[in-house]
């Protein structure tokens, strides 16, 4: 996996906000993680389709933190949700 | 209920050629249910036991026994199973619960099979504290307010339950031959409210490591996550109605009514946990801040 890389989410998985709480649900399977405000953004753009490079640079925009940081917790959190089947690399 | 269900003659149970889109197994493997799509609608089948026949909408199931097998079973299973499986095929909100009525308010137990829903719910009943149901917990949106309609009037219970709760006389259903579990109709001495009542609290039913009836707050995300877990679901490809299903269960788990309840299996502390139950359900301070919308 690198940031060239674009994530689909499978039909039966979707999120959800409440309180101040992000919940990825599949609802197939009952696996679920939680996302906090960052991580609840970076969900937001993979989800439009962009590469995990772009999702990046918007970020970068957004937030004052290092490339290195941001790119290391993108792949992190992709490879997370990945290994838990809430979305596949496209 | 708004389910038209007719039993047919048996028939034997002939291979279906499709892989089912979904399946429930217990937790040594045991296949129970497999979900097949058939035309536009669905094909339940319980092996060895029965099938159902569901019509796209949910509006519709036909039983059909496997030979040999009673009507009391297939009943049962469309009851207990199918029914609320039928329902959230209408767009409604089912989880696997049971519920009693605490002075005019509905107070729900969450909890996977085993964890003691119904026990609890018969606890209170043969005290009598009239009980909503004993699974399949049906919600309706009133409003900004959510109710809980009465379904079954009949209580399962494995035998340690019902040797530790029910009068000997207590009126039965016939047997089923795939549990041990007992079916016991409402009537005196468990009585059973017909009206729906508002939801007032959900405790989520925790493994029974606590050594004193213990009660602790949810967060909301704890709440939706719990709440997905306990729902029943016909069909998890529907995206649409998936969605639906999850803004339900969001907008649910924004209220502040969640609570995880835990206390040791021993039927001779049962008094002391509905003594806590009720006390925290009447208690005005317990609930939770509503959170910002």
């Amino acid at each position: 996996m690198n940031l060239s890389d674009k994530v689909t989410i499978p039909t039966q998985v979707m999120a959800r906000t409440v309180g101040d709480e992000t919940v990825i649900l599949d609802l197939a399977s009952g696996t679920y993680y939680g996302l906090d405000p960052v991580g609840a953004r970076m969900w937001q753009l993979m989800n439009e389709g962009q590469p995990l490079a772009a999702v990046c640079e918007t970020m970068l925009d957004e937030y004052e933190v290092t490339r290195e940081a941001l790119e290391g917790d993108i792949l992190r959190l992709t490879e997370e949700l990945r290994a838990k089947g809430l979305v596949s690399l496209a | 209920m708004s389910v038209h269900y007719t039993e047919q003659p048996a028939r034997p149970l002939a291979p279906v050629q499709d892989v089912p889109f979904h399946q429930w197994a217990f937790p040594d493997g045991t296949l129970w249910t497999q979900f097949f799509r058939q035309g536009a609608g669905y094909l339940l089948r319980f092996p060895d036991l029965a099938d159902f026949e569901v019509s796209a909408d949910g509006a519709r199931v036909q039983g059909y026994p496997a030979p040999g097998v009673t009507s009391a079973t297939v009943e049962h299973l469309y009851l207990n199973q199918v029914l609320p499986l039928a329902l959230s095929r209408q767009g409604k909100l089912v989880l696997h619960g049971s519920a009693v009525d605490i002075g005019g308010q509905g107070v729900a137990f969450l909890g996977e099979s085993g964890r003691g829903k119904s026990t609890l719910a018969a606890s209170f009943a043969t005290e009598g504290t009239r009980f909503l149901t004993d699974d399949g917990l049906l919600l309706e949106w009133v409003g900004d307010a959510c109710a809980i309609i009465p379904s079954h009037p009949s209580i399962r219970l494995w035998q340690d339950s019902e040797d530790a709760l029910m009068n000997p006389d207590a009126a039965t259903a016939p047997a089923v031959s795939f549990t041990s579990k007992s079916r016991f109709l409402a009537g005196q001495g468990i009585p059973f409210c017909d009206e729906s009542r508002p939801l007032h609290r959900v405790f989520f039913l925790g493994d029974g490591a606590s050594e004193t009836p213990t009660i602790e707050a949810l967060r909301p995300a704890e709440a939706l996550i719990e709440l997905v877990k306990h729902s029943f679901l016909l069909d998890i490809e529907a995206r649409e109605m998936l969605m639906r299903h999850f803004d339900d269960l969001t907008r649910l788990a924004a209220l502040p009514i969640y609570f995880r309840l835990d206390y040791p299996r021993d039927y001779e502390a049962l008094g002391a946990v509905r003594e806590a139950i009720v006390r925290h359900a009447l208690d005005p301070h317990q609930a939770r801040p509503q959170e910002p919308a």
